[in-house]
């Protein structure tokens, strides 16, 4: 039994370690599609965002200064999803696109130097009080800050988005532009300050993986995750609470994969490696029935773009 | 001769003043990035040194190529800018190699790891599994929980040899020991290979290594949990600096630059060419202060047996995962079954598909 508790505990954080990085794209993209603007470039933001972060680690020998660079890298890049799309009335699929590969590209080359770099990690909560509480403190030890800062983030999204008079322009944005503008609001700023947010959120998500979790910089480290988050927003319903379970649904997927193989589980390497990808997948379809008509919780605005784009 | 010869002809028949170039051009394809830390990295660095050991020498590449028609497209491309020399390093690269070689007699072709080769095509490698069989060995002698952990990329022969080399190199100290393998289906994930890591050494694994793009992630793991690291493709001792055992890795530099001697001077071969540890074309890093004196005069005279032919890796008997004898005793395995290995050995728990 107690084997079977510890395995289990093992085997959530291993999914909240592997989620954090995802969580903090789902909660950044969804609050940008909440302004009616869909962003799929936030892998490109994540890996501009890992590669700065690793970078100013390196140099300057503070991870902190690393997480704050990674933040402003992704909030840079997002800017021109913005002029592109704001500015120039691009469709925004294809900016999006853009975005993402201008991201792989630019940190791919500016990040050359640094590979093989030692970095300090930015600890972890490993002999304070909460490593002394008994049977959670070995688990609660290893825990980073990344992951803490953005499971706060949650509350601080789900406040901002549906208690404050700001929060709720921000969505009337996303159902309608007509309806902000009517109120005397400029629609732009609204979702300029969106797509800055989820760029914000996406440089963070960089940071977590290449300064905080794996203390490494490669190219192309991301390896899809930032795609895997625009989908997952679709499973969170565009909702910051909900974030927090598809995010864990998908790093569950990815540890049970490893774990499963670690155990020794007679089933085909393959087959598990689907798993990430099947569970969340699965779960969408589920979930979805019936909500056909209400697009689950599609912010109105975003027809828009599908429709645009077709 | 036959070159300078043509050179001459051609400029005066078309009588256009070509100043022959002095210069070699050699070009070089990656399958990855170039800065990945591994596989691609140490490629790279053959190149780097022969641009700095040969002075008639001028190097270009190409990164992340993907294994299809791209790569023909890449090489007809570098042919037709002037290379004189091409090495395709990875292993997909082969087939398309052999038709643009075909294509252009002249051009030599210098493959890595392949099995097959034509009049200007031949292969390179290197029998790093000899490295991996005693990092095994170190790993066999250090291990405490009797349990070594394997991160690896793809079911492919050159990583079976390196998951079955370093569990033989350990067995043969410490008959008791087991690795399990995570497979990650990916040359470069590093949320993976760390969260693989992490899942084998809370399954009890106290040593780890893996044949992944770089070893950073899973030695930066190793040594955050305190367990120890064995490395591959590129020295990571830097990253693990009370964990670090010892590391296989890679040496192309001399290797390449004798290839390209060879497309000059006319004694090219097309051949299998595979260096080992004696040639230093794969070898055993520094080891750590982690590894104690006696056991690293273990190590280094199993070395010496191997470099002076008395003992090899692939000797009989090798038996298979589930008990069945895939070499008998006496029999070796040859560089054509080495190179096709399709099996984990005893001891070894994980799937092969």
């Amino acid at each position: 039994m107690e084997y079977f508790t510890t395995e289990l505990l093992t085997l959530l954080f291993a999914a909240l370690r592997s989620a954090t990085p995802v969580l903090a794209v789902v909660l950044g993209e969804a609050m940008t599609q909440r302004s009616g603007v869909i962003n799929l470039g936030v892998e490109g933001q994540m890996l501009l965002g890992a590669m700065t972060g690793f970078a100013v680690a390196s140099v300057t020998g503070d991870p902190w200064l690393g997480v704050i660079a990674a933040c402003c890298a992704g909030i840079a890049l997002s800017m021109v999803h913005a002029i592109l799309v704001l500015g120039c009335g691009a469709n925004q699929i294809a900016s999006g696109v853009a975005v993402l590969i201008l991201g792989g590209g630019l940190s791919a080359y500016y990040g050359t130097p640094f590979v093989g770099d030692k970095i300090d990690a930015l600890g972890n909560l490993n002999h304070t009080f909460v490593s002394d509480i008994p049977l959670l403190g070995e688990f609660l030890g290893p825990i980073t800050p990344t992951v803490l800062i953005t499971l706060l983030a949650i509350p601080a999204i789900s406040i901002f988005l549906f208690r404050t008079r700001t929060g709720l322009r921000w969505r009337s944005t996303g159902e309608s532009q007509d309806i902000t503008r009517n109120l005397g609001h400029n629609p732009t700023y609204y979702q300029l300050a969106a797509i800055a947010f989820g760029g914000l959120m996406s440089g963070f998500a960089g940071a977590a993986l290449a300064v905080d979790y794996t203390a490494n910089w490669v190219e192309g480290m991301t390896a899809g995750r930032g795609l895997v988050a625009v989908g997952l927003v679709i499973v969170a319903r565009w909702n910051p609470w909900y974030a927090l379970p598809a995010a864990l649904l998908f790093g569950a997927s990815e540890a049970l994969n490893l774990k499963l193989q670690s155990w020794g589980v007679d089933i085909s390497p393959y087959l598990l490696a689907t798993l990430p990808y099947m569970i969340p997948l699965s779960v969408l379809m589920l979930s979805y029935r019936g909500l056909r008509a209400s697009g689950g919780g599609m912010p109105a605005g975003l027809r828009v773009v599908f429709q645009s784009a077709r | 001769m036959k070159k300078v010869i043509r050179t001459l002809l051609a400029s005066s028949i078309l009588a256009i003043s070509v100043q022959a170039a002095a210069e070699t051009k050699v070009g070089f394809i990656y399958v990855g990035p170039k800065s990945d830390y591994g596989y691609n990295y140490a490629q790279d660095q053959g190149r780097l040194y022969m641009e700095e050991h040969m002075d008639d020498v001028e190097t270009v590449y190409f990164e992340n190529i993907p294994e299809n028609a791209d790569v023909q497209r890449v090489m007809e491309r570098m042919v037709r800018s002037g290379v004189e020399v091409v090495f395709p390093t990875s292993y997909g690269y082969l087939d398309h190699a052999l038709k643009v070689a075909e294509k252009y007699p002249d051009v030599h072709f210098a493959h890595s790891g392949g099995l097959k080769t034509s009049d200007n095509l031949m292969t390179y490698f290197a029998e790093i599994d000899q490295a991996m069989y005693l990092a095994g060995v170190a790993a066999g002698l250090t291990t405490e929980t009797n349990q070594l952990g394997f991160i690896a990329a793809h079911p492919i022969p050159q990583v079976l040899r390196n998951i079955n080399a370093f569990t033989r190199g350990a067995q043969s100290v410490n008959p008791e020991v087991t690795t399990s393998v995570i497979w990650t289906s990916s040359w470069s994930d590093p949320t993976k290979e760390a969260e693989a890591a992490e899942a084998l050494i809370s399954g009890g694994a106290d040593v780890l290594t893996g044949h992944v793009d770089s070893p950073i992630n899973y030695v930066q793991v190793a040594e955050r949990r305190g367990v120890y690291s064995v490395g591959y493709h590129a020295d990571a001792s830097q990253f693990a600096p009370k964990g670090w055992l010892v590391g296989a890795i890679w040496n192309w530099g001399p290797m390449m630059v004798d290839i390209v001697n060879s497309a000059k001077d006319g004694s090219w071969k097309s051949e299998h060419l595979r260096g080992d540890l004696l040639t230093e074309a794969a070898m055993l890093s520094d080891f750590g202060a982690a590894v104690s004196e006696d056991d690293k005069q273990t190590v280094l005279d199993r070395q010496k047996a191997i470099m002076d032919e008395e003992f090899q890796v692939w000797a009989g008997p090798v038996i298979g995962q589930d008990g069945t004898v895939i070499v008998e005793e006496g029999d070796t395995m040859t560089l054509e079954e080495t190179e096709k290995m399709d099996f984990l050995v005893q001891g070894v728990q994980g799937r092969l598909k």
